[in-house]
């Protein structure tokens, strides 16, 4: 059965890039353009939370923390997207539960390696 | 597959500067408030994200500048000043230049981008700022070859709550077995007696020797989420000694990370991961697609309807109940597929609409006016194709409004007004129309003024007597301008024709209303969709009609008694309210004989209700709109043609211009002081709005 990965990101084109490189190496992915609309979609069994920082409504930050207050969620992995110049927010988010992090511009071929680390 | 990545990024990026754009401009209007700030940063951030994600650098490295700025200014380090902003929108429409030159559409100017950030420089008093933007390739870390085989001696020994984070060990001991040969010994000296054993934490530790190529660093990656919540050494083992003491003594039995998995990964409960596909719901919510996919699925439905036409046509004509029965149902089908279809291609005003807070904005500061802009209806939808063609018209009435209409602040003040003009932009449906008004509470129009410059320029007789509404309709003529000198934006005689012809072109009309000094109101009025409407079907002697159902009330007889009753007046009586009506027969001048009884059309149009008089109304009919062509483009009455079942052609009456031509043939013939009456009220109604 395929791994279901939760993509985050407000920007449709990161998403996109997202779920195909996903998709193609055969997971299936659910998108959600931002942290209220990601726990909306948390309702069946989902493998990884890829999620940004910077969104409206509820930030990647905060929905690490609503995610890890889910009794049934609070285990899995999440991968936050973060910039460079966002070293305080990196830290704040592995503070609030994140298992790890990719940093933008990343190239597909590191997007993978990093779900292949936390989800296999 | 990169190239559709970067075109998706492309349209969402010009979303983004339109979103920029729309805060920046509120921005202006109340400096402090962090949320409109915060819309601004998101905006930029996420343009600088995806940008350097899909290898446009130049505008992420531009946008970093912007985006630093704003950060300070979310962090309150910074004023939102007057001068920020409008950088801030110029650099916007630099941004729209760079992604235009990757379109190949433009060419960027250079020395503009770095005067830009020059400006930004010196207002946020940073220093240089460098753009950090790591090209995508160098931030790959790759496993370099570390030369020939080494032993490394691994000791891992994670934080209590490496589970609750989501971290599964195991993987990562997978991924070191990927590098080389691996052996594990489990260290499960931590574990505590049952009792106290608390299931979500993490109690084991790992002893490893692996055999690799790979450097040190190429390993500590491996571990880089979880170092620094781990105990973690990596260390070299002496050539020498290839047998690890530890690994040597129980190579084969540690090596069953399986049997020490310490528990059943939290969070995902057994039995639950069974149904993956079946609620995988919402992924998509919305999909793009491409404009003249839209166009083609309407100009298919409208072929449909018309060969659904044709088979309700023969299935009538054969009275055979099966086919009478699939007709039905194809044609209740038809009638939804087209509603789908048609709203599919319906879009909401308001990024138009939005647009012109910039224009006002900007024209603003040109001519030194201070003008708010209201919006209303901005969700009133129309079809795209009328929208994209309504931005022209738009712009310049909008212009003709700043640059005519509303007067400087200092001549308000004299006048008595706000030194701050209003210009009022609102949508709203009404039957199968929607009305866009634009109104200015600027000087509005002299009607003596415009007739003594019709009369010379030639436009129109000195001995005419024109009403009101008719002598604003002046200065849609070609070739006629009010302005006193040509302005750089307008006054140059070639306005107010072309937005007429260009509403025209859309099946639309103008009107226009205006008080002197007290301001002007323009009325567009548009059909709700261009392609297919309702439509309702009736005769005049051997040719059919189409009238929009939209409009229409009611369908009454009119008996040759009625007729003797209202003494040869075109008036009905319709339960006891006298209707004025138009024979269409006599209209159109047809020379058919009049039946016995006649039905009159009762159609609620923009100046009251009238009735048209015809032979026989048929029932509705979906009707796909053809153009009548090049010839008939001065013909305003018919809105378009539409074949019928039987393929006869049978022409869309327009009921509101023909009634409005009917009245203005009747005043120009008669000057009844009745008629002018109406008209002027008419007027009235439209300029107290």
């Amino acid at each position: 059965m395929a791994k279901v990965i939760l993509t985050v990101d407000d920007s449709a084109s990161v998403r996109q890039m997202v779920k195909f490189t996903l998709a193609d190496a055969g997971y299936t992915v659910i998108e959600a353009v931002d942290g209220k609309d990601a726990l909306s979609k948390l309702t069946g069994p989902v493998n990884l939370v890829i999620t940004d920082l910077n969104m409206p409504n509820l930030d990647g930050i905060g929905l690490i923390r609503s995610v890890r207050a889910l009794p049934a969620y609070k285990g899995i992995p999440i991968v936050m997207l973060t910039t460079e110049s966002q070293d305080a927010r990196k830290q704040e988010g592995k503070a609030a539960g994140a298992t790890g992090w990719i940093v933008k511009p990343f190239a597909t071929q590191q997007l993978l390696a990093v779900v292949k680390r936390v989800v296999g | 597959m990169i190239d559709k990545f970067k075109q998706a990024f492309q349209e969402e990026a010009r979303e983004l500067l339109a979103e920029l754009e729309s805060a920046l401009l509120e921005l202006d209007q109340k400096r402090d408030d962090p949320e409109v700030v915060g819309r601004a940063f998101r905006a930029l951030h996420t343009i600088k994200g995806s940008g350097a994600m899909f290898g446009f650098d130049d505008v992420a490295g531009f946008v970093h500048n912007l985006e630093t700025a704003f950060d300070r200014l979310r962090n309150g380090e910074l004023a939102a000043t007057a001068d920020l902003i409008n950088l801030t929108l110029a650099a916007g429409d630099q941004i729209k230049c760079m992604l235009d030159q990757a379109d190949g559409r433009a060419t960027v100017d250079q020395g503009r981008s770095a005067s830009i950030l020059a400006e930004l420089r010196q207002l946020t008093g940073s220093p240089d700022p460098r753009p950090e933007i790591v090209p995508v390739e160098a931030a790959a870390p790759e496993v370099t070859a570390g030369g020939p085989a080494q032993e490394w001696r691994i000791r891992f020994r994670p934080g209590p709550d490496l589970l609750l984070h989501g971290t599964n060990p195991l993987l990562l001991l997978r991924e070191l077995r990927e590098l080389g040969q691996l052996r594990i010994q489990l260290d499960t000296a931590a574990i505590p007696p049952f009792g106290e054993l608390d299931a979500e934490r993490c109690y084991l530790a790992w002893d490893m020797v692996l055999a690799t190529e790979s450097a040190a660093e190429a390993i500590r990656d491996v571990f880089i989420f979880v170092e620094d919540e781990c105990e973690l050494l990596v260390e070299r083992v002496p050539d020498q000694a290839a047998e690890t003491p530890a690994a040597a003594e129980a190579p084969a039995a540690a090596e069953t990370p399986a049997a020490a998995a310490p528990l059943p990964r939290p969070g995902v409960p057994e039995g639950r991961s069974g149904v993956v596909s079946a609620t995988a719901p919402g992924a998509a919510s919305s999909i793009r697609v491409a404009a003249d996919k839209l166009d083609q699925l309407v100009n298919l439905v409208g072929e449909l309807v018309t060969v659904q036409a044709r088979l309700s046509e023969v299935a009538g004509r054969r009275d055979d109940a099966d086919i009478l029965d699939i007709s039905e149902a194809v044609d209740r089908l038809t009638a939804a597929l087209r509603e789908t279809s048609m709203s599919i291609r319906m879009l909401p005003l308001k990024s138009t609409f939005d647009r012109f807070r910039r224009l006002v904005h900007d024209l603003g500061i040109e001519l030194h006016k201070e003008v708010d802009l209201t919006l209303e209806g901005a969700d009133t939808e129309l079809d795209k194709t009328v929208i994209d063609q309504l931005n022209d018209p738009l712009v310049h009435l909008i212009r003709n409004s700043m640059d005519h209409g509303i007067e400087t602040p200092e001549a308000r003040r004299a006048a008595g007004k706000r030194p701050t003009g209003t210009i009022h932009l609102s949508a709203r449906h009404s039957g199968a129309n929607v009305l866009i008004q634009v109104s200015d509470d600027g000087r509005g129009l002299d009607a003596e003024a415009i007739r003594a410059r019709a009369i010379e320029r030639g436009l129109i007789d000195g001995a005419a007597r024109l009403s009101e509404a008719e002598i604003f309709s002046l200065v849609m003529t070609p070739g006629f301008s009010m302005a006193r000198e040509v302005t750089s934006l307008s006054g140059r005689g070639v306005g107010m024709d072309v937005v007429r012809r260009s509403i025209e072109g859309l099946r639309g009309s103008i009107d226009i209303a205006s008080k002197p000094g007290a301001g002007l109101t323009v009325t567009l009025r548009l059909p709700l969709t261009l392609a297919i409407i309702d439509g309702l079907l009736v005769r005049v002697g051997d040719t059919h009609f189409v009238l929009p159902l939209a409009n229409s009330l009611e369908c009454v007889e009119l008996t040759r008694q009625d007729i003797l009753d209202a003494h040869g007046k075109h008036l009905a009586n319709v339960r006891g309210e006298l209707i004025p009506y138009i024979r269409l027969s006599e209209y159109f001048q047809m020379e058919t004989a009049r039946p016995e009884r006649e039905q009159i059309m009762v159609v609620e149009t923009e100046l009251g209700r009238y009735g048209f008089v015809v032979d026989q109304v048929l029932g509705d009919h979906q009707t796909v709109i053809k153009n009548l062509g090049r010839l008939y483009r001065n013909v305003q009455v018919v809105s378009g043609a539409t074949i019928l079942g039987n393929g006869t052609v049978a022409l869309i009456v327009d009921p509101h211009r023909l009634v409005q031509n009917v009245v203005e043939t009747m005043s120009q013939q008669q000057r009844s002081p009745g008629r002018r009456a109406r008209r002027s009220h008419k007027v009235d109604r439209k300029g107290s709005k």
